[in-house]
C-alpha cells in the first residue's frame, strides 16, 4: 500500500500526484472483502444470487437480505457494506418512483443505473463524505427485455450479460463465461447461479453462509421476487451435489 | 323593481366541506352510573347510507363518547381523542379522568375555531369520586350537565331501572317522529365501582360487557332493533 | 455540493435543476404549503364524470358493477371508460364522480402498492387497509378545501373476511352489505337491500350476478378468496319501447 502515509488518501476530494483517488480504491477493498454476488442475464429473464456470509449462528435465518426489490420489475444485489447497500436501494426506490411520477411508466433499467451512477459518483467528490463501499448489481426486465448493470464505488456503471462482484468474483466470472447465457432458461439459470455461489465459497476462510436467489421474468410474472422454496431447495441440493463431483 | 342580475356577473361557487348525517344521541347520569345511547342509522337527505354506523364509542372504562353531526368529522374527532388518550396512558400509566377528557375535548374543538369539527359531542361516564357524569358540547365549548336545580343542593338522580326504559322509549318515539332516526340502538352503561345497579343488569337480554381494566368501573352495552322504514 | 445531510437522499427532478446547481434557498420546496395561499385554483365542480357503481356481498365474496360511460355535462363523452380498478390481489375499487380525480387516485394506489411490494416483508394490503388509506386521503383533501370529487366503493376478500365500504369527497365513510353511488343510491339501493340483506352468506355467484344484472350495468368485478375477475364491457338488453307510450314529458307532437 504505497498510498499510506503520503497524505493523499485522507480525503476523496484530493487526487494523488499520479491522478488517483485513494478513497475510491479503498472503497473497492470493502467490496472485495464481501461475500460474492452474481447476476445472470438469460434468454427471457434475470437471476440474481448472493453468498451471504453469516458471522454469527445467533442471527435469524433470512434476515439482513442482500437482494432487495426496487420496483415491481427491478431487483438489486450488493456486495460490500450492508448499510451502504440499504441506503442505495432506498435511493434507487425513490428514483424508480420518481421516474414513474414523471413519465407514468415503469423505469427502464438504464435510467435507474444512470441516476444511481450519478448519485454514487457525487460521493467521490467531497472531503465531507466517503464513497460507497459497495458494488451494486441491478437487474430488471423492462420494455426492452432483460437488462443487467453493475454500479461501482467510483460511480461508473456498465451493462453485462453476466456479472460477479465481491470476494469470489474471479472464479465466478470464469464459470459465467462457460455458460451459454443467451440460451439458458430461467430455471436452469437459477440452478447455475446456486452452483456458482457454492463453488466460489471458500470453506477454509468463512465457515457459514446463506444462499439468496431472486429472479425476474415470465416465471415470476415479471416481478422481482425471491425464487419459490421448492426451486430454491432443488437448486441448493444440486449445488451441493455438484460441489462433491467437482472436487 | 328588483335589479336584473347580469348573466356575465361572476358567480362565486364554492365547495361545501360539510354535510349532515342525521341520527340522535343522548346521555343520562345517575348517582353512581351513566347511560349513553345513540341510534345506528347514517343518512344523507332522504337516503339511508347504512343501517349500522356506531355513534357511541367506549374511550376508557370510565368514559364513553357519543358523536353526532357530520360523520366524517365525527370519526376523525374520535380517532384524535383516542390518540390523545393513548399518549396520556403512555405518559402517566393510567386512564385520563373524565373531567380531564371533557376539558381536552373542549380544547380540541376550540382549536378548530375557524374550521370547526361539525360535531355535537356528549361525554358520559364516572368521575374520580365515583359519581355519574354527563358533559355536553356544541361545536366549540362544553357544559357539565346535571347541575342542581335552583334552590337545591344536589341534582336529582333517577335509578337505572327508570333510565333504561326511558332511553328505549325515547328512541322508539324519535324513530316514529324523525326520518333520520332508526335501524338500531346502542345503549352504553358505565357503572361506578361497587354500584348496586349491577344486579339489575344481569337479567337484561343480550347485554354485553366491554370492561377492559380492573379499576372497578364497568362498561356494558345493550343493542336493540329500531324500525327500519 | 449540498453539505446539509437532511437535503440528501431526495429524488432528483430532471425537469427542474437536473444538476443540483441551484443554491439551497432557491431549491423547490416539497414541504407543506401555506394554507392561505391564494391565486390557486381548486376543484369546485367535477368535469368528466362517471355515475353509479353498485356492489353487493354474496356467499363467496363481493360483486361490484359499473357502466363504462364518462359524461361531459349532459354529453356522453367517453363510452368505454373503466371505472373498476383492481388494487393488489384482494381488492377492487369502483368510482363515481370526476374521472381525472379517479385517475389520480389510481396513481396514488399504484405507488402505495409498489412501496408495499418493494418492502418484501410478507405483508400485503387488503381491502380494509386500502379503504382506510383512501378515507384518510379523501378527508385530508376536503379539509384543504381541495377535494377529490369522487364517491368510491372498496370491496374485497382477505383471510376469509368479506369487506365492502364507501368513501366520498367529504371523507364520509360507511359499510353495508349492499352499496351504491350516485343515482344507484336512489334507484338500485332499495332493490339491492331487498334482495341481499340477510342473504349475504347464502347467495351464490349466479344469483348475485342476476341481482346485479337486473339493476342494469356493463362491467362486473367479482372478488373472492381466489382473486379478482373483472369482465369485459358487456352490452345489456334494454327495452325502451314503452317510452313511445309516455305522454307529458319532453317534446311531443300531440
Amino acid at each position: 500500500m504505497t498510498s499510506i502515509g503520503t497524505g493523499y488518501d485522507l480525503s476523496a476530494s484530493t487526487y494523488s500526484p499520479d491522478g488517483r483517488i485513494f478513497q475510491v480504491e479503498y472503497a473497492n477493498k470493502a467490496v472485495e472483502n464481501s461475500g460474492t454476488a452474481i447476476g445472470l442475464k438469460v434468454k427471457d429473464g434475470i437471476v440474481l444470487a448472493v453468498e451471504k456470509l453469516v458471522h454469527s449462528k445467533l442471527l435469524v435465518p433470512e434476515a439482513n437480505r442482500r437482494i432487495q426489490t426496487i420496483d415491481r420489475h427491478v431487483g438489486l444485489a450488493t456486495a460490500g457494506l450492508l448499510a451502504d447497500g440499504r441506503h442505495l436501494s432506498n435511493r434507487a426506490r425513490d428514483e424508480a418512483a420518481n421516474y414513474r411520477e414523471t413519465y407514468n411508466s415503469p423505469a427502464p433499467l438504464k435510467d435507474v443505473a444512470d441516476r444511481l451512477g450519478l448519485y454514487v459518483q457525487a460521493y467521490t467528490l467531497y472531503s465531507s463524505v466517503r464513497p460507497f463501499g459497495i458494488s451494486t448489481i441491478l437487474g430488471a426486465v423492462d420494455q426492452d427485455g432483460p437488462a443487467l448493470y453493475v454500479v461501482e464505488p467510483s460511480g461508473v456503471f456498465f451493462g453485462y450479460n453476466g456479472a460477479a462482484v465481491g470476494k469470489g468474483r474471479q472464479l465466478a466470472k470464469t464459470e459465467l463465461e462457460k455458460l451459454k447465457l443467451s440460451e439458458l432458461s430461467m430455471r436452469d439459470a437459477v440452478l447455475e447461479a446456486a452452483r456458482i455461489i457454492y463453488l466460489v465459497h471458500d470453506d477454509a476462510k468463512e465457515k457459514d453462509f446463506e444462499l439468496e436467489i431472486s429472479w425476474i421474468g415470465p416465471d415470476s410474472g415479471n416481478l422481482h421476487v425471491h425464487v419459490p422454496k421448492d426451486l430454491f431447495d432443488e437448486a441448493e441440493a444440486k449445488a451441493k451435489a455438484a460441489l462433491e463431483t467437482f472436487e | 323593481m328588483p335589479a336584473m342580475v347580469s348573466a356575465a356577473q361572476p358567480v362565486q361557487r364554492s365547495f361545501n366541506p360539510y354535510t349532515e348525517n342525521g341520527g340522535t344521541i343522548l346521555a343520562i347520569a345517575g348517582a353512581d352510573f351513566s347511560v349513553i345511547a345513540g341510534d345506528t342509522r347514517q343518512s344523507e337527505g332522504y337516503s339511508i347510507q347504512t343501517r349500522y354506523a356506531p355513534k357511541v364509542f367506549r374511550l376508557t372504562d370510565k368514559a364513553v363518547l357519543a358523536v353526532n353531526g357530520f360523520a366524517a368529522d365525527g370519526n376523525m374527532f374520535v380517532k384524535k381523542v383516542r390518540q390523545r388518550l393513548e399518549w396520556y396512558r403512555h405518559a402517566h400509566a393510567k386512564d385520563m379522568p373524565i373531567r380531564a377528557i371533557a376539558r381536552l375535548i373542549q380544547t380540541m374543538l376550540y382549536a378548530r375555531r375557524f374550521f370547526p369539527f361539525y360535531v355535537y359531542n356528549i361525554l358520559g361516564g364516572i368521575e374520580e369520586d365515583g359519581t355519574g357524569a354527563v358533559y355536553s358540547f356544541d361545536l366549540l365549548i362544553y357544559f357539565k350537565n346535571q347541575t342542581p336545580a335552583p334552590g337545591t343542593a344536589f341534582p336529582k338522580h333517577l335509578p337505572l331501572s327508570t333510565v333504561l326504559p326511558l332511553v328505549i322509549d325515547s328512541f322508539t318515539s324519535a324513530t316514529e317522529r324523525h326520518i333520520e332516526v332508526g335501524d338500531g340502538l346502542e345503549i352504553y352503561i358505565v357503572l361506578s365501582k361497587g354500584s348496586t345497579a349491577l344486579q339489575s343488569l344481569q337479567t337484561i337480554r343480550g347485554i354485553q360487557e366491554l370492561t377492559a381494566t380492573n379499576d372497578g368501573e364497568r362498561v356494558f352495552v345493550i343493542r336493540r332493533e329500531l324500525k327500519k322504514d | 455540493m449540498d453539505h446539509f445531510p437532511t437535503n440528501w437522499g431526495r429524488p432528483r427532478n430532471d425537469a427542474f435543476d437536473a444538476y443540483g446547481t441551484y443554491p439551497i434557498h432557491q431549491r423547490p420546496q416539497n414541504g407543506p404549503k401555506d394554507a392561505f395561499v391564494d391565486g390557486v385554483q381548486r376543484t369546485q365542480q367535477p368535469i368528466v364524470t362517471g355515475t353509479s357503481v353498485l356492489a353487493i356481498k354474496f356467499k363467496d365474496g363481493i360483486m361490484m358493477a359499473a357502466d363504462t360511460l364518462a359524461s361531459y355535462g349532459s354529453l356522453a363523452r367517453f363510452k368505454d371508460v373503466q371505472r373498476l380498478f383492481p388494487v393488489g390481489d384482494n381488492t377492487v375499487i369502483g368510482a363515481g364522480g370526476d374521472m381525472s380525480d379517479f385517475q389520480h387516485i389510481q396513481t396514488l394506489l399504484d405507488g402505495l402498492t409498489i412501496d408495499e411490494f418493494t418492502a418484501q416483508d410478507g405483508h400485503t394490503l387488503g381491502p380494509a387497509e386500502i379503504h382506510e388509506y383512501l378515507a384518510q386521503v379523501m378527508y385530508a383533501r376536503r379539509s384543504k378545501m381541495n377535494p377529490l370529487w369522487n364517491a368510491l366503493l372498496v370491496g374485497g376478500v382477505k383471510d376469509g373476511k368479506k369487506f365492502l365500504a364507501f368513501v366520498d369527497l367529504l371523507g364520509t365513510t360507511y359499510s353495508a352489505s349492499t352499496l351504491a353511488t350516485g343515482y344507484g343510491a336512489h334507484i338500485a339501493q332499495p332493490l339491492l337491500r331487498k334482495a341481499v340483506e340477510g342473504y349475504e352468506n347464502v347467495l351464490t355467484e349466479e344469483q348475485a350476478l342476476k341481482i346485479i344484472e337486473t339493476n342494469m350495468k356493463y362491467q362486473v368485478a367479482i372478488i373472492t378468496e381466489e382473486g379478482v375477475r373483472i369482465s369485459e364491457s358487456k352490452t345489456l338488453d334494454t327495452h325502451w319501447s314503452f317510452a313511445e307510450g309516455i305522454r307529458g314529458y319532453g317534446a311531443q307532437a300531440q
